[in-house]
């Protein structure tokens, strides 16, 4: 399809959309905060893409100065496409290991298992084509473990949504981390 | 309380304070970072004049840099004005490095090319003598490139001895060696330096229990049945299995026990047939039979060959590690290959790694362990296998099976020496 059929065929963002869409994301949160990892599964569809970029101090271009992009947070990221490592490149028989993993007792670094309270926010749906929704939310999540400090994850989640029926499952999820430095238990958590 | 009060003379009993002490932190920046080859980067990283990463030998921030004449140049990153780093970014390209605060001037190979405020006063500093404080020794080995800050240590080389058969069995099976894939992740652990060190030396044994709940238990057996520990020299040390001369190529060859392998794809899987096809011819056949499990290089150097990263554990006080790792991959391969087999690190190691959130926990407890009081009549037991290790006919230095914790005794032993040499 061209640019420009793409792009008469976009959607409008409805209050109705927006709601469904939020709705969406709380369930999803309730399920992990609630170690429902089985049912989150469910949300994601078996052509997921799963990544968390790895995040870095470059070099800040001087003949890119008085220019927003001097700064973005685009130059920061080693994402699937760099010829670098992202944290995590992940689809879904790496989350089905995951998931499987939090369920047998010698998982040990979740043996009593945390803690876990998430905000999502900011929800913008930047794009509707036909049967898939482009939208970034943002998250700060709680993480307790027993015998150990409290810990504070904050991040963005760019997610391509896939509209099925009265839900959606999802289908691509960029997860960008917002610590400089990396002072937590494990980036391996279900974001 | 001395150091040899801490390691018994055979290191099968080694007291707690070894991980927890700040008195002996103290002596193992004297002893150790002070006196050890300690990695840098990899050649791969700066490959063009005006390339830069930063590194950390111990604590000391270090910049490492490609020069205009394709030397390799190490200084603290620290100003000789008022201290300050003068790069603050991980990696890039640069000209000149400059202080935020006054802009003092330097050159990639850290000799000090301006002073901006001289020009206002009459006198002028003699500027050969304010550059950037070199790393006194420099040297590289198979790419890889180490500093020490003692200017009478031995050669890398002689440093490394042994070491490089067991290394080069990895590097020298790829026709045009290896590469670092991108910045290293790095991420801070609360434990000792030593935790993570001890357990990419040797312990491979810790699998089947502490990962019970993702390794398989035909992985473990292989580990059993096939595995050895070789100790080249005290204070490094290989584990591997040595497969039989008939097994089938895809169960030796590197890189077939990463999930990002096998859902890679028949191309990249070919690929890697195809270099183990050919690993005989360039590291020998006893080599080419080799499937790595993990190494160290003292002091705190490692290398994951089962999920191709090389690790430097740096310590940040007795009680904080930060974790560098990198992933690696074969400098031959075509892009797309590399991209897959980046994922064979990542998705197991690092701090996302489904493998790793199990190791630094234990680490992070172990330590808490070493931290408790009133058990000085409990030393850690590091007995296993005492003095079952033997020399082998045709891999250097001693072997054993894996069960046996001779590596880490050879590295105690070698480590409270260090240790005892700068006590007071």
């Amino acid at each position: 399809m061209s640019a420009e059929a793409a792009i008469a065929e976009a959607m409008p963002v409805t209050p109705e959309l927006q709601h469904a869409v939020e709705q969406f994301y709380y369930r999803e949160a309730r399920l992990l905060d609630n170690r429902q990892y089985q049912t989150w599964l469910t949300l994601c569809s078996e052509s997921i893409r799963y990544v968390m970029p790895a995040r870095t101090n470059p070099l800040v271009d001087n003949a890119a100065r008085g220019d927003e992009a001097m700064i973005s947070v685009e130059h920061e990221l080693e994402g699937v496409e760099s010829e670098g490592t992202p944290i995590r490149n992940e689809t879904y028989p790496y989350l089905m290991l995951r998931v499987e993993r939090s369920f047998k007792p010698n998982a040990w670094a979740e043996n009593p298992p945390a803690r876990t309270r998430r905000i999502v926010g900011n929800v913008e749906i930047s794009n509707v084509l036909e049967d898939r929704l482009s939208v970034t939310s943002v998250f700060h999540l709680f993480y307790s473990r027993p015998g150990s400090e409290n810990f504070l994850y904050a991040g963005q989640r760019r997610d391509v949504l896939l509209r099925e029926g009265d839900s959606y499952r999802i289908l691509d999820r960029v997860i960008v981390m917002d610590v400089a430095e990396i002072a937590l238990p494990t980036l391996g958590l279900f974001f | 309380m001395r150091i040899s009060d801490v390691v018994s003379d055979d290191a099968s009993l080694i007291r707690r304070q070894a991980w927890s002490d700040p008195d002996v932190y103290a002596l193992e920046k004297k002893g150790i970072f002070a006196k050890a080859w300690l990695f840098l980067a990899h050649e791969s990283q700066i490959r063009e004049p005006g390339d830069f990463v930063q590194a950390y030998m111990g604590e000391t921030p270090i910049i490492v840099s490609r020069g205009p004449d394709q030397n390799v140049y190490a200084n603290i990153n620290s100003c000789t004005h008022r201290g300050l780093p003068v790069c603050r970014s991980d990696h890039g390209n640069t000209k000149s490095f400059v202080c935020p605060y006054h802009n003092w001037n330097y050159d990639v190979t850290g000799k000090l090319q301006a002073i901006p405020q001289e020009r206002h006063v009459e006198g002028r500093p003699d500027k050969s003598q304010l550059g950037l404080k070199a790393v006194p020794r420099v040297e590289s080995w198979n790419g890889m490139i180490f500093g020490c800050f003692d200017p009478e240590v031995e050669s890398l080389d002689d440093y490394l001895g042994d070491m490089r058969f067991y290394l080069d069995a990895f590097f020298g099976r790829f026709p045009q060696g290896i590469e670092f894939y991108g910045a290293p992740q790095r991420w801070k652990i609360n434990a000792n330096w030593k935790l993570p060190v001890e357990n990419q030396l040797g312990d491979v044994n810790h699998g089947p229990f502490l990962h019970a709940a993702v390794i398989p238990p035909e992985a473990n057996a292989e580990v059993f049945e096939l595995g050895l520990s070789a100790v080249p020299k005290p204070g490094h040390g290989a584990t591997f299995r040595l497969m039989p001369e008939d097994a089938p190529v895809e169960s030796v060859a590197w890189g077939f026990e990463g999930l990002a392998t096998l859902l890679g794809g028949v191309e990249v899987q070919e690929y890697l047939r195809e270099i183990q096809a050919q690993a005989a011819e360039r590291v020998g056949p006893l080599r080419a039979r080799m499937k790595g499990l993990t190494y160290g290089v003292y002091p705190n150097l490692s290398f994951l060959w089962s999920n191709t990263a090389f690790k430097v554990s740096h310590p940040r006080g007795p009680g904080q590690v930060e974790y560098w790792c990198w992933s690696v991959v074969p400098a031959d391969a075509p892009d797309e290959f590399k991209k897959i087999l980046r994922g064979n690190h990542t998705a197991f190691f690092g701090p996302g790694g489904i493998l790793e959130q199990e190791d630094s926990e234990a680490w992070v407890q172990q330590f808490q362990g070493a931290k408790i009081e009133n058990v000085d009549d409990r030393p850690f037991f590091y007995g296993l296998g005492l003095d079952e290790e033997k020399a082998h006919p045709d891999l250097p230095g001693l072997v054993s099976v894996t069960a046996n914790e001779f590596y880490a005794r050879h590295f105690f032993k070698r480590w409270r020496a260090a240790l005892e040499e700068v006590e007071s």
